[in-house]
């Protein structure tokens, strides 16, 4: 476990070559020609409502889950013990991911009056039931890990 | 560029050309290979949405050069299906994708090559693109708008834009990843002390290793798919705890999306009025009572109406062939044909079918679901069931079909 099997950086990962200008210029097209369908549908697409989404959803992340998250991350690797970590993060993770999904589903957004099809469950409930479910195998997982490896 | 930001500011900023783990990023999944891992598997995944979702604008927009088969009957229903499957699989993937590499969205000074310059520029349709396809699609599944424009529409420009930046960031990352994914799995890199850094990443054992950050982002994923694919797959419905839709429940224990009551038809269907008509170019256009389309000789077929939205269900339908009514009408061969609803608005009020899809020995103009006459949410007097076909283009409450 020397330094050594660390590879250096090689020339190939910063020289940009032919495929990266090829690739550049092939993409840009292609951004091209959809935005332009944006701006040529603009009854549907709503360029002015569109955009706000568009780049509401990466600032929303970038300033504000994103750094939640990193920090959320940090106070977890302070507040629980080595052993039981791993199995916590990836607990936390998934319920994240979860809940984020169901969102919509639990607020019940999208609910149709006058359509018994729509939205045919409790999904309070369900979430409840997947988290629960979740932090069940979770809780298995550490009381496996705490006996099996003691005192590492 | 010797631009110099305040201090509590460049504590958190990167150096470009330094490994993903650096400075106060010193978790041990800042990792070339999790990111390369992570980006092969986010490229697959929106490839496979983009393909299917190109199939099924071509459905809805249809080019003249490049008629729609009406076989294999299930065709839509399986692409669409993968299309949300693949798309909702796909968001743990790109949080965790975004996570590993955020070292380099805090990068500074911002670029120091003219490629560089061109890369970041792109990395923000990638970014941007990608969470905002992610996030209209699963809200379009939930039937969610908090938005002015339209879904389709924007989500199909925008999957241009996205695609468009996926390629060139492909370009840019392209000897990274074939390096990254070649090394051999081994911790050693992760636990060895990194020379830039003189520290330790985490040794094996606290906090997730590589393969857990993969297998929980595979766990995740497999979780959402496992408690949605019951609104497509009818044996595992039980288990589609966060399924928007059950493939069981609505009118006649088949789910519908819009219902009578909702497109404004109510009366117009339960009219002693309703009549089809048969007309365009037609020899001899007709006019038909219920009771007169009842009396003609009825075909049944089992086909699925499956919906863009990744919900759909098989069924056994009954009606007449529409091909025999064109026949009746003294229509030539090699007919286009429009179907009308009596629907007064909305984007789907119409629907046309080529002239394979018309002759097609399924395609019905159904009056009866299951046995049962059709219920007004899923169409009475009449809709169209044919085979490889979008569920919205099914057209329900039809009254014309004009031979163009």
């Amino acid at each position: 476990m020397s330094p050594a099997t660390l590879e250096p950086e090689r020339d190939d990962d910063r020289r940009a070559g032919p495929r990266f200008w090829i690739s550049a210029a092939a993409g840009w097209a292609i951004i091209g020609f959809g935005l332009r369908g944006i701006f040529e549908k603009s009854l549907d697409t709503r360029p002015g409502n569109l955009a706000r989404f568009v780049v509401g959803g990466a600032l929303l992340h970038d300033l504000l889950v994103a750094p939640l998250v990193i920090l959320l991350g940090v106070l977890l690797a302070r507040a629980v013990p080595g052993r039981a970590r791993a199995i916590v993060q990836a607990a936390l993770a998934v319920s994240g991911i979860v809940a984020l999904f169901s969102y919509p589903l639990v607020r019940a957004y999208g609910l149709a009056v006058n359509n018994p099809t729509s939205l045919p469950h409790n999904y309070t409930a369900n979430l409840l039931v997947v988290l629960g479910v979740v932090w069940a195998v979770a809780a298995g997982m550490v009381i496996v890990r705490l006996r099996t490896a003691p005192g590492r | 560029m010797s631009v110099k930001l305040p201090e509590p500011i460049q504590r958190y900023t990167t150096e470009h050309d330094e490994p993903l783990r650096q400075g106060p990023y010193r978790s041990a999944l800042r990792d070339e290979r999790l990111a390369a891992i992570l980006g092969a598997s986010l490229g697959i995944l929106f490839s496979i949405c983009f393909v299917t979702g190109l199939y099924s604008h071509v459905h809805q927009h249809p080019l003249s050069w490049l008629p729609i088969p009406a076989r294999p009957a299930g065709l839509y229903r399986f692409t669409q299906s993968l299309h949300v499957v693949a798309g909702i699989a796909s968001m743990p993937v790109l949080v965790a994708k975004l996570w590993v590499v955020w070292p380099r969205f805090v990068a500074f000074p911002v670029a120091k090559r003219a490629s560089q310059v061109v890369e970041r520029i792109g990395l923000f349709p990638l970014v941007a693109g990608g969470i905002f396809m992610t996030f209209s699609g699963i809200a379009n599944i939930a039937q969610w708008y908090p938005w002015r424009f339209s879904f389709t529409a924007s989500h199909y420009w925008m999957a241009w834009v996205t695609m468009g930046a996926i390629v060139s960031h492909v370009g840019s990352k392209w000897f990274i990843t074939r390096r990254a994914l070649k090394r051999p799995s081994r911790r050693p890199a992760l636990a060895a002390a990194d020379p830039v850094l003189r520290t330790t990443a985490e040794g094996p054992g606290e906090g997730l290793s590589r393969r857990g950050l993969l297998t929980t982002v595979a766990a995740a994923s497999g979780l959402l798919t496992l408690t949605t694919i019951g609104q497509t797959i009818r044996p595992l419905r039980h288990l589609g705890l966060l399924a928007p839709r059950d493939p069981t429940v609505g009118p006649q224990g088949f789910p519908v999306n819009r219902g009578a009551a909702n497109a404004g038809v109510v009366d117009l269907a339960n009219s002693p009025a309703y009549r089809l008509e048969i007309s365009g170019r037609v020899a001899r256009p007709m006019s038909l009572t219920l009771d007169q389309l009842r009396a003609l000789p009825a075909h049944d077929t089992v086909l699925p109406i499956a919906c863009v939205e990744g919900w759909s269900y098989s069924a056994p339908w009954s009606g007449v062939r529409v091909r025999d009514l064109l026949d009746m009408a003294g229509a030539e061969p090699d007919r286009t044909i429009l179907l009308e609803s009596l629907e007064p608005q909305g984007a789907y009020r119409t629907s046309t079918l080529n002239s394979g899809q018309a002759d097609d020995r399924d395609t019905l103009l159904a009056t009866h679901l299951d046995g049962e006459p059709l219920a007004l949410d899923h169409g009475f007097p009449c809709r169209l069931i044919a085979p490889n076909r979008p569920g919205v283009l099914q057209t329900k409450w039809v009254t014309k079909v004009v031979v163009l």
